[in-house]
């Protein structure tokens, strides 16, 4: 049984030497490759002095290169922390200060956007696109010195599966993002579990679209790898274009796909996908964010024998509940559940009393509990000791349990629902309201694509509500209609007072709406709906 | 003194101006050149690409379909002016 991620590999390259493991940019390598390279690389990084435990970042755009370094860095008992190529580069700095980066594998263009003082915190770089002519000395190496070191097997490190295998950055709600602890057991945990649901064999052919410090790639690469399939990569060029991206997928025949669902909504809507020009997609997978129900139903009536799975689970735990979509139900369904938790993990909702939800109908926040569970946030004790938590309700032996922040309910067949952040729910005069509740709301209108709700702190009345939506065309409607419309959903103290229309909503580097940074904006002036100057006058024109 | 050809900006200026306002400044790109590829620097994403095709209907009066919205016609502001300019002929 594989107990850290390398022996996936080094199990394939066994059985399927020769086949097709990493696709990306029009190259391929096959498992022999893959495995040697990462052990000269492993090499390399060894003897320019990565030890246990150590950091090394990948800093370049998703290529063949980016699989070959992450068990690269794992077989030199060390962790990887992926980095965002189209991150800031001051945010790079920052994780690499945070993080303590020794080493970084990376490009030549990505490593002249580094400010020098980063660049000479770092033991030395790889570069990916180096050649022996382009060697700078001892500390910027180029690809080509792999050569030097033996294919065979990799360095003697005495690992075990509670080491950490990555490090992945996510937004702070500080507004500084933290680096997510990941052991091999954590990862071996989601790996197994997708393996054992989802039939995968050696014959598939996987998607990667997402960025690789998301999580969602560690299912697109490993699940690949463990099996003997080939992943190929989507980069930057396919992924904007949905036309291209439905023709890729038609063309390499891909079987399984997992990506974020408006990824999904956008082939949907603009990339003239067909089944019959994709009967190889099988198994579609979604998570990240809520899918609109609306969008859901057109893409399960589009791709009839595809079937279609959500996941739920935040990066301190990967995937902790699936459900899987039952087309005969979708149609009464106004909210698709996140499901149950998955096999080697535990989860259970605790309420306002600090008691575990045993009862449909009764709402609390998730908590999950087992081995997919992180350490913690790296080099930051105070976060990691208010989220990942004793386990309270269990005293025998010590214990931790994640508190995801997400309210959930329980319902009578045994699934949870997500009702929304625990802390976006907000009181607005003295009512308790979910801003995924407007949403729904908003989102339920034909005319809308995208739509978020925002509170507006008010000291009148705690909260104002301000939704910025996006219209399938512009100006096809206005916010007194929308806001009617809503009257005849959700309760008038939940209508959103200014609403705000744009073209799109902004979206952070792992595709989610950008709640942070339209909240931080002001409505635009000129945009908003009837804004009025005191809740009175606005109920009444609502009522 | 301005001249008439410094007033009126070209298809190519007008492009390259939305693009930068619009597209370019949320990404922390302060500047491009007109062959650049847009999607390789980041500033043109999965969902700027359709801010971009709208502004182009409008703006330019022209109609693209969702099976032109491809990486020949769009990468870089040059594609998308000789695609643009196609359109107005035709």
């Amino acid at each position: 049984m594989p107990y850290i991620l390398q022996q996936l590999l080094s199990n394939s390259a066994n059985k399927f030497s020769e086949k097709a493991a990493v696709w990306a940019r029009g190259r391929s390598i096959n498992y022999r490759e893959l495995e040697e390279c990462s052990n000269r690389l492993a090499h390399l990084l060894g003897e320019r002095g990565i030890r246990k435990g150590d950091r090394v970042g990948l800093y370049f755009p998703k290529c063949v290169e980016s699989v070959v370094s992450m068990f690269a860095v794992m077989k030199a008992g060390a962790v990887y922390v992926p980095l965002d190529p189209q991150a800031p580069p001051d945010r790079i700095a920052y994780i690499i200060s945070n993080c303590g980066i020794r080493a970084l594998i990376t490009k030549r263009e990505k490593l002249g956007l580094l400010d020098e003082s980063t660049v000479a915190s770092l033991a030395f770089c790889v570069l990916v696109d180096g050649t022996n002519e382009s060697s700078n000395g001892t500390r910027v190496l180029p690809w080509t010195v792999l050569s030097e070191f033996t294919p065979l097997h990799p360095p003697r490190v005495s690992l075990t599966e509670t080491d950490l295998a990555y490090i992945l950055y996510t937004s702070g709600s500080t507004g500084r993002p933290k680096g997510v602890m990941l052991s091999h057991q954590n990862a071996l945990t989601f790996v197994e579990w997708c393996a054992a649901t989802f039939n995968i064999t050696s014959e598939d052919r996987f998607s990667n679209h997402a960025p690789l410090h998301f999580d969602l790639s560690v299912f697109d690469i490993y699940n690949a790898v463990e099996a003997g399939a080939t992943v190929f990569m989507i980069t930057e060029d396919l992924a904007v274009f949905p036309t291209a991206l439905a023709s890729f997928i038609e063309n390499q025949r891909l079987s399984v796909w997992y990506s974020v669902p408006s990824a999904l909504t956008l082939l949907l809507l603009h990339g003239n996908l067909k089944a019959e020009n994709i009967p190889c997609l099988r198994t579609v997978l979604f998570a990240g964010e809520v899918f609109p129900m609306k969008y859901l139903r057109q893409l399960a009536e589009l791709l009839p024998n595809v079937e279609l799975y959500n996941l739920y689970g935040p990066t301190e735990t990967n995937v902790c509940t699936y459900y899987k979509v039952e087309r005969s139900r979708l149609a009464g369904m106004d909210k698709l559940p996140i499901g149950i938790a998955c096999e080697n993990t535990e989860v259970f909702a605790v309420d306002e009393r600090d008691e575990i939800v045993t009862t449909p109908g009764k709402t609390g926040e998730l908590y999950v509990r087992g081995p997919a569970v992180t350490y913690g946030y790296w080099a930051d004790p105070d976060k990691t000791a208010k989220m990942v938590v004793a386990n309270r309700f269990q005293a025998h032996f010590e214990e931790k349990l994640y508190r995801t922040g997400d309210l959930v309910s329980l319902a009578e067949d045994g699934n949870y629902y997500f009702l929304g952040r625990r802390d976006s729910m907000i009181k607005s005069r003295g009512y308790r309201i979910e801003l995924g509740e407007i949403e729904s709301a908003l989102l339920s209108h034909p005319a809308v694509r995208e739509a978020v709700a925002i509170p507006v702190p008010d000291e009148i009345v705690g909260n104002r509500i301000r939704a910025v939506v996006a219209a399938h065309e512009q100006h096809s409607i206005k916010a007194a209609e929308l806001q009617q419309y809503c009257a005849t959903r959700i309760p008038s103290y939940m209508i959103p007072e200014l609403i705000e229309f744009r073209e799109t909503l902004p979206k952070t580097s792992t595709g989610k709406i950008d709640r942070v940074g339209l909240a931080q904006t002001n409505s635009r002036p000129g945009q908003a709906g009837p804004v009025t100057g005191s809740p009175q006058v606005s109920l009444s024109q609502l009522l | 003194m301005v001249t008439a050809r410094e007033a009126t900006p070209t298809v190519k200026d007008q492009i390259h101006e939305f693009i930068l306002q619009n597209l370019a400044s949320v990404k922390g790109v302060a500047s491009f050149s007109d062959q650049e590829s847009l999607m390789e620097n980041g500033v043109i994403d999965s969902l700027g690409i359709f801010r971009l095709v709208s502004f182009l209907e409008e703006a330019f009066g022209v109609r693209i379909g969702d099976e032109e919205i491809t990486a020949d016609n769009l990468s870089s502001v040059e594609t998308i002016e000789r695609l643009v300019l196609s359109k107005k002929k035709s």
